[in-house]
């Protein structure tokens, strides 16, 4: 899709993403959206406008990455949208991908134990993830919070981000194992189920992730001594 | 079937540049479109899989295309039959076109059809990893060189699309090697 901008309507960015769904609704935005502009709707919810269509286009381009206008803004801005990403996936994405995972165990032959064994590969990325959420919550964001004013002195990244590579790469094995090596009979609609909502996860999580170790990060980095 | 290692040879350019297009759109294959010094430069050790040729090319080179005849699909602007050799008749409808195309790439495809399952020595090391041993580890324990662990490990991720070691040692599981 072409960038989209201020004048772009509603309606035909979800029609064309229906993943930016949840995009919008971490900025308040629900379904039902008219023929509202972006432009419209920020005005409606008081949304900075500048930053919610940066936002929706490096979600909707995952080649789009304007560095610079995201150095721009507010480091609250940033890490109030990403709390609520976090939140995002606490409290409804890994429940779903988990309620559907139980469901698909629940149908299938108990002789099947391949996807039990998929499913104990899924709680350790999910233990992960939710460590990474607690120590964002409890640490990582109030740090840059009380720190940071605005996003201009920035460091070159450092080497701490490595562990938002293995939650990725997690994802990305978990996903191969099913499209690849899921065996045996269970309920083919479920699976698909599972499959889904494990996109949708890796989607979001890859934009969450270029935000953190490209923005956020570096200005961590730059805020706290390093050890060297 | 690899990519870039499809030539397209024609004299007519805006045929080459249609079939380059239509491999790329409908099958992505990435096409190669090369002139007539392709063989004064022809590098014997990046052998094409595929060739896409007019007539008149097949006739002035048949030394180089006799003993390639598998690979060769010859362009044709009608319903002709070259005995041996695959043809594609250029001026059936698009539609026409591409279901011709698939039967032909299919046939070249099945031909090469890569190895899915794990030799022994790669299910060894995929067991070892599983068992939490490091690559030093797995090198003694099997008695070769930590590159050759490197290429099995390489070998592993490409054909299971697990890289962690703990989707590694999950799939172990799953496969009773551990």
């Amino acid at each position: 899709m072409a960038l989209i901008n201020r004048d772009s309507k509603l309606s035909e960015i979800i029609l064309h993403d229906p993943s930016t769904i949840t995009v919008l609704d971490r900025f308040g935005i629900a379904l039902g959206v008219g023929d509202t502009t972006i432009e419209e709707a920020c005005t409606q919810h008081n949304i900075d406008v500048n930053f919610f269509v940066t936002i929706l286009n490096t979600f909707i381009n995952e080649n789009y990455f304007p560095q610079q206008a995201l150095e721009q803004f507010e480091v609250s801005e940033i890490v109030e949208y990403l709390s609520k990403t976090n939140s995002y996936y606490e409290h409804y994405i890994l429940p779903n991908i988990e309620r559907h995972f139980s469901f698909l165990i629940s149908r299938a032959p108990s002789h099947n134990n391949n996807i039990i064994i998929m499913k104990q590969f899924f709680d350790e990325m999910k233990n992960e993830l939710l460590q990474r959420i607690n120590d964002d919550r409890d640490r990582l964001f109030p740090e840059v919070i009380s720190n940071g004013k605005t996003l201009t002195t920035i460091s070159e990244p450092s080497h701490t981000e490595t562990e938002t590579y293995t939650i990725e790469d997690k994802i990305d094995d978990l996903i191969n194992m099913i499209v690849m090596h899921l065996k045996g009979d269970y309920d083919h609609n479920l699976g698909y189920a599972v499959i889904v909502a494990i996109f949708s996860l890796k989607k979001d999580i890859k934009q969450n992730n270029r935000i953190r170790r490209r923005i956020l990060l570096p200005i961590y980095n730059s805020l706290t001594p390093q050890d060297e | 079937m690899s990519n870039s290692r499809v030539i397209i040879l024609t004299h007519d350019t805006l045929e080459a540049i249609g079939l380059k297009y239509v491999l790329s759109d409908v099958f992505a294959i990435n096409a190669h479109i090369a002139d007539d010094g392709y063989f004064s430069n022809f590098n014997l050790s990046i052998e094409p899989h595929l060739f896409f040729i007019d007539k008149a090319t097949l006739v002035a080179n048949l030394a180089f295309f006799l003993p390639r005849k598998s690979k060769i699909i010859v362009l044709t602007a009608g319903n002709e039959v070259i005995e041996d050799i695959k043809t594609l008749n250029t001026s059936i409808s698009e539609s026409d076109i591409i279901n011709a195309l698939s039967q032909l790439l299919e046939t070249n495809h099945n031909e090469e059809k890569p190895s899915t399952t794990l030799s022994s020595r790669e299910i060894e090391v995929l067991r070892l990893i599983a068992l939490g041993k490091i690559n030093k580890e797995i090198a003694q324990e099997l008695n070769i060189s930590i590159n050759t662990v490197l290429t099995h490990r390489k070998n592993l991720t490409a054909k299971l699309g697990i890289k962690s070691v703990s989707g590694l040692s999950f799939y172990a599981m799953m496969n009773g090697i551990v």
